[in-house]
This record gives structure tokens, sequence and C-alpha cells, in this order.
């Protein structure tokens, strides 16, 4: 299946305000892990947190809701949460966790669950993995020169990226940039042009923003735990669904870009493969 | 007739190592005779070289069962060298991590021990009573110190980074809640002990005097370690060619003999309660007895640390790492005995490293602690002062010809 396994997919976003306004989208991953928070489905969630460089996030095991809003907002760089899952079982005390990730940090994490080298009573603490979409990252220095160079702006002045409809934007308080996404290939890193997940397939809910309407995240649930928190999300209200049937452009979309990765990967990796070079998989 | 009884490999210890008893026509033990058999590993000369942190990473892998008393040794040591005041709050994670370490360490003993002492229709208590006081300090070491078995929060300078509130509370409520199951499991052990031990299917009183010996007792701490104890003027080693009368036995041991004021003294717990409890209690019996009385003291030492750690207070300190040259001295009671660590470090390398361990302390003492009673007991004598014999392995055999030692390569200072 070009999405993976999945028992639901719908059109959604968070309906507090508050979220709404700091979220990448629906706000569906600050939501769902505030709300697994407050339910004790979990502890404490690891997060991409913000650091003291602009746009460089960094691992934070947040333990309230406010820390999880704290961490809103997509940056287009390397955030190494799985490193802080082992912190957060550790000198923080979590024992039930809930983690945001990239289709590749999913990887890793559901290899520590089947074979936890190093990861010794980390791997079964992990309850609640939100999968975000992901087409590409970059490395900070790439995030540079697209920001600085190719758009002339600052990073420090950057209050919100996104990519979307065929472009890499950058907002500031009285600019909208936008950049062709033809124009940012060669700056992501290596290994993304071989990874073939779109959609977090080993996720227990992944969501992005492909399919739905500004605003709104499409949501995929796909283990029980999972669709779990998310039905009673929406019971509680704190989460409002449209149905993906109605949704423009809606899942075709996202089937279509799901599958171009998946066959734009698997012809580079045959060509890596072809010239010796090693692919992990 | 004299006649000679060798046990070798003894069992239910760590590591491996021979006893070999003479005994009369009575069979009963006029000289004992316990040495160690464990090859040699090194550690000390891994380290010499390198970076000072590679020294605590690498010295907690001499042993399996004691990896946390030898990382802090190995930190204590490279602390002094490096002149490091430890902030308050690091130092305490560092005595926790102790503290739960040793509870579990005595735990793990009462399962070796177990078919000794412990009747058939008891044996399932006893044995999920050890799971579950492992389960518990195990999960405070993971914690506190970052890993179970070899903790990589433990650092130079203190301990990586402090516990959260969070996990202060989880593990301040956890440990009150492991007290009553702990009295229950050291009354458990004690009044089986009293009971006697188990010798061909049949249960025995432990003789009275069973393992006692009258050398002098080596503690330094109640509870944590104290450097200031070890005086360096008063320590010698010698290599066991000289301290076997028998030649033989005296090539095949792998451990130096080391001495305190020219004799060989007994560490452990039961040293720990004679120098700083009074108890006057010795042998067999009084090594069980003050085992097992440690664990409640460990468990209220570490109740009482996670009572009054400030969880915002900072556990690491800045240090110039190029080195003074000083020989830093790290001295931790480890559950067998004080395990002293030296290191030097100069230019920013560690110039020189020694480890002088418990069970090195108490490889002399516990050959002529079975003399005077039959040899059946000999093993019981020697499971009592609990050897561990991995880290105490110090010669290096370098004749591979006739296997004779003919160098120390390893602690002589
Ligand atoms: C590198 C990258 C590429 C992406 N590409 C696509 C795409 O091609 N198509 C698509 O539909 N969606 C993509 N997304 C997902 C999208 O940008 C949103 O993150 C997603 O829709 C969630 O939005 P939200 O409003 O629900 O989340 P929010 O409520 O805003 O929360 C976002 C969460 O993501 C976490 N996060 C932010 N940056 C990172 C990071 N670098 N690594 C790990 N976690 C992070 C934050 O900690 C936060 O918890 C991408 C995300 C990333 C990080
Ligand atoms: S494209 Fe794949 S490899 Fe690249 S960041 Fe996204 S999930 Fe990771």
């Amino acid at each position: 299946m070009v999405l993976g396994t999945y028992k639901n997919a719908v059109s959604a976003r968070a309906t507090d305000k508050a979220i709404q306004k700091v979220s990448q989208d629906g706000g569906i991953v600050t939501a769902l892990l505030s709300y697994a928070l407050e339910e004790k489905i979990i502890e404490g969630a690891v997060v991409a947190g913000p650091s003291e460089t602009p746009w460089k996030p960094e691992p934070l095991v947040a333990l309230t809701s406010d820390e999880i809003i704290s961490a809103a907002g997509t940056k287009y760089t390397f955030s190494p949460n799985v490193w802080a899952l082992k912190e957060a079982v550790r000198s923080y005390g979590l024992e039930k966790v809930g983690t945001v990730a990239i289709p590749c940090q999913l990887q890793g994490i559901r290899k520590t669950q089947s074979y936890p080298f190093a990861t010794r009573f980390v791997a079964d603490k992990i309850k609640l993995i939100v999968g975000i979409f992901c087409m590409e990252n970059f490395p900070y220095a790439s995030l540079q020169t697209l920001i600085n160079e190719k758009l002339n702006s600052s990073l420090s002045l950057t209050e919100k990226m996104d990519i979307g409809k065929g472009k890499f934007w950058s907002y500031t308080q009285d600019e909208e940039l936008a950049l062709p996404l033809k124009d940012t290939h060669g700056y992501e890193q290596a290994g993304c042009n071989i990874c073939k997940d779109y959609t977090a397939e080993l996720s227990d809910v992944s969501t992005g923003s492909v399919g739905s309407a500004d605003g709104w995240s499409t949501v995929l649930t796909r283990t029980d735990a999972g669709e779990s928190i998310f039905t009673k999300a929406v019971d509680a209200g704190i989460i409002e669904t449209k149905d993906i049937a109605d949704v423009k452009p809606g899942l075709p979309l996202l089937e279509k870009l799901s599958n171009s990765k998946k066959t734009k990967a698997d012809a580079e990796i045959k060509s890596r493969i072809e010239l010796g070079l090693p692919v992990p998989f | 007739m004299s006649e000679r009884i060798v046990i070798s490999p003894t069992s239910r210890q760590e590591g491996h190592a021979e006893l070999v008893m003479e005994v009369d026509d009575e069979g009963i033990v006029t000289k004992g005779r316990y040495f160690s058999i464990t090859p040699v590993r090194g550690l000390e000369k891994m380290v010499s070289g390198k970076a000072p942190e590679t020294a605590p990473v690498l010295c907690q892998r001499i042993c399996g069962v004691c990896p946390v008393p030898h990382t802090l040794a190995s930190v204590e040591a490279l602390d002094d060298s490096l002149d490091i005041d430890v902030p308050r709050a690091g130092q305490l994670l560092r005595e926790l991590t102790l503290c739960a370490s040793n509870v579990n360490s005595h735990a793990i003993h009462h399962f070796l021990v177990a078919t000794d002492f412990v009747p058939e229709e008891l044996f399932a208590t006893a044995v999920d009573s050890v799971s579950e006081i492992r389960k518990v300090t195990q999960y405070v070491v993971d914690m506190v110190a970052g890993e179970g078995i070899h903790p990589s929060d433990v650092r130079i300078g203190g301990m990586a980074q402090n516990i959260s509130e969070l996990a202060r509370k989880k593990l301040y409520s956890r440990l009150k809640a492991l007290v009553p199951k702990v009295n229950a499991h050291v009354d458990l052990i004690i009044s089986l002990v009293e009971d006697g031990i188990v010798i061909d299917g049949e249960r025995q009183p432990i003789p009275k005097g069973l393992g006692a010996i009258d050398q002098p007792v080596f503690a330094s701490d109640r509870i944590y370690g104290n450097r200031d104890f070890f005086d360096f003027d008063r320590f010698t080693e010698i290599m066991p060619e000289s301290w076997y009368d028998d030649p033989e036995i005296g090539k095949r041991a792998c451990s130096t003999i080391p001495l305190y004021d020219g004799v060989n003294v007994e560490a452990g717990p039961r040293a720990r309660a004679a120098k700083f409890g009074g108890y006057t209690g010795k042998g067999v019996v009084a090594q069980h007895v003050t085992r097992a009385h440690e664990m409640k003291s460990y468990l209220s030492r570490a109740i009482e640390i996670l009572d009054e750690l400030n969880t915002s207070a900072p556990t690491l300190a800045d240090f110039d790492i190029r080195g003074t040259g000083k020989i830093g001295v790290g001295a931790i009671e480890a559950p067998r005995g004080l395990d002293i660590h030296l290191a030097q470090v100069k230019d920013g390398k560690t110039q020189f490293y020694s480890a002088l361990v418990p069970t090195t302390w108490n490889i002399p003492t516990m050959g002529p602690a079975t003399e005077g009673f039959h040899h059946e007991y000999g093993a019981h004598v020697i499971r009592a002062y609990d050897p561990c014999l991995s880290c105490a392995t110090h010669v290096m055999v370098v004749d591979d010809e006739d296997k004779s030692v003919v160098k120390d390569e390893m602690v002589k200072i």
C-alpha cells in the first residue's frame, strides 16, 4: 500500500485557538501529545524544542502542555529526538513517553523496540509516536544558504517556513518569500534521496499538510494505540475532523507524492548499488 | 597423615579461584590457601596514555558485578588528581548510585548462597524477594546514573546531569515502598543463616567461630568511602610467590598480595560494621548478618539523599583536564570491601593508573579463615566472604614456557 497500513484517514485540526496560532498545519501533533499528557497516557514527550540558534531545534523532554506548545511548528533541519528518548526515561524518570518523529527517526525507534541494544528498558516505555510526513530534510548549513543567500533574508527574522505548492516558503513579519523547490534540490541531506517512506508508515498516527486545506492536516491512524487516542481526542472535542473524501486535493495527492518518493528512491538506490555505494536497505 | 583437598574452581562467586586445604586425619583444615586463577585483564595498562575520561569508561568494565563502584572509584581518583571539587548535588547523586548498587549486589549474593540456606518451601519466596529488591534498586541506578550496568552519567567532576523533580519523587516513593520489603528480606536471611547451612541435604547449625580471623579490618567509611583513610606509606604489595608457602600455588596465583602495615587485612561488610558500628561478631555468620544489615543502611541513606537532593542544582564541575601530576586516590566502599583506584593525570593524559580492589584485600585472608574446621565447610567460608575475582587479577604471566610469573606489570607503584 502506498500509504502504508492505516485504519482511518481524515482531515483534521486542533480546536484550541492557542494551538492553531503556533502550529505548522492543523496542530495535530501538539494537540495529540498535549491531550495524551493530560489523560496520563504519557508522562512527557520528546519534541523538537527551540534552541539558542534560530531555527536549529534541540530535542526537548516536555513535561507540560506549555512545553509541548513551545515546540510547535516545523523546523526544516535535524532534531535528534531519538537520542533524547533515553534521557527521557532515565534522568527525567518517564515510564510512558510520547514523541514526534519523521519517518527515518521512526525506523530507528521501531528498531530499538525490536532489538533494544543500548536501549535497555527504554524501548518498552515508548507509548505514543506521532509521525509526520516528510519529503526531505536539510542540514542547517543548507537552511542558512536557502534563507540567507537564495532568499536574501535572515534566519533570525524568519517566523515560519513551509513547503507547499511546489515551493519552499519563508515568512517574516512583513514578507512572504518563496523559492521554487527545484532550487532547493541538492541542498537536502543525501540520505533523503534513498528514503522510501513519505507518510511515516511506522507511526501510531501520522500527519502532514498534504491533502488538506491550509490550517488543516491529513491524519492517518495506524495502530490501535494511535486510533484510540485520536478517537478519544475527537470525542473530547480537542480535535475536529472532516471526511477526507470531501476534501480537495485529498488522498489522491498524498498517494501520488508517496508513490513518486518511493519510485525516485528506488531509482536512486539502484544507481547507488551499481556504483558500489552502500545502501542501508 | 595430612591430605590435600582442592576445590577448583570455587563456585557461586564471580571469577575463578581455587581453594587448597591441607587436612588432618579428622578432615580438619590445618592450612587453607585461596588464590585467584582468573586471567589478567590489564585495564590499568589500557587506560594509560589516554585521555582521563577513558579511565572510568574502561575501568567500569573490570567486572560485571561491581561496575558502579569501579566507575565511582575511577572518577574519584581522577577528581583527586585534577583537584576538582564536585558540586554537592553531584556528590549526593554518586552516593545514591552506590547505595542502590550495593543493595542490588548484596541481593545478588543472597541469590548465590540461597541453596546453602534456604529450604525448598521458602525458595520461591526468597528468590522473589531478591528479584523485587534488584528490580527497584537497578531502576534507581538506571535513572540516576544513566545505565544500570555500565553507568554513563558518572563523570569526572560529578554527574552528567541532575534528575528531574518527577524522577526524584518517583524514586523517593519507590524506595520508601521498598523499606518493608527489605526489612522482611533481611529478617528472612538472618533467620535462615541462624538456622544453619545445608550440607549433604541436612541442615546443620554453623559451628561457632567458623570463618573467624583476627586480621585488622580495612574500611574507610560506613557507606560511601573516604580517600583520606588510605595512607600510601602503610601500603605494600608482594608477589604471590613470596606469600604462598607452596611454590606451585605461588606460580599459579594471579593476584598480588596487598598488605597494610605489613599484614593482610579483612575488607567488606563485617569490616565496616566492626569499625563504624562497634560490631564484635566474626566469621561466617557475622559476614552474612552484617551484609544483610547493610542493605537497610544503604536504603535509608538513599531515601535521605532523595529527600535532600536539590534537582535544580548543578552536578558537574568545570575543570582543567591538563592535570598536575598528583596521584589521586578514589576510595569507594564496594559491596565486598574497599575499592581503591589511583590515577595520575599530567599533560592531559592518564600517566599512571592502578586499582586495588576489594577482593584482592580479602584473598590472603579467606584461605586461613577456613582453618580449624572440617573441610566440608571450606566453600561456605569462602562464599561468606563473597569473593569476586575478575577485578582482583593483576599479575601478568610473562614466561609462556613454564607459566611462571616473572613480572608484575599492573599494580606496582
Ligand atoms: C523535515 C520535515 C519535512 C516535512 N515534509 C512534509 C511534506 O513533504 N509534506 C507534508 O505534508 N508534511 C511535511 N512535514 C510535516 C509538516 O511540516 C508538519 O510538521 C506536520 O503537518 C505537523 O503539523 P502540525 O500542525 O500537526 O504540528 P505542530 O503542532 O506544529 O507540531 C509540529 C511538531 O513537529 C515537531 N518537529 C518540528 N520540526 C521537526 C524536525 N525537524 N524533526 C522532528 N520533529 C520536528 C515539533 O517538535 C512539533 O512537536 C515535514 C516536516 C518536517 C520536520
Ligand atoms: S526524507 Fe526520509 S531520510 Fe530524509 S529526513 Fe525525511 S524521513 Fe528522514
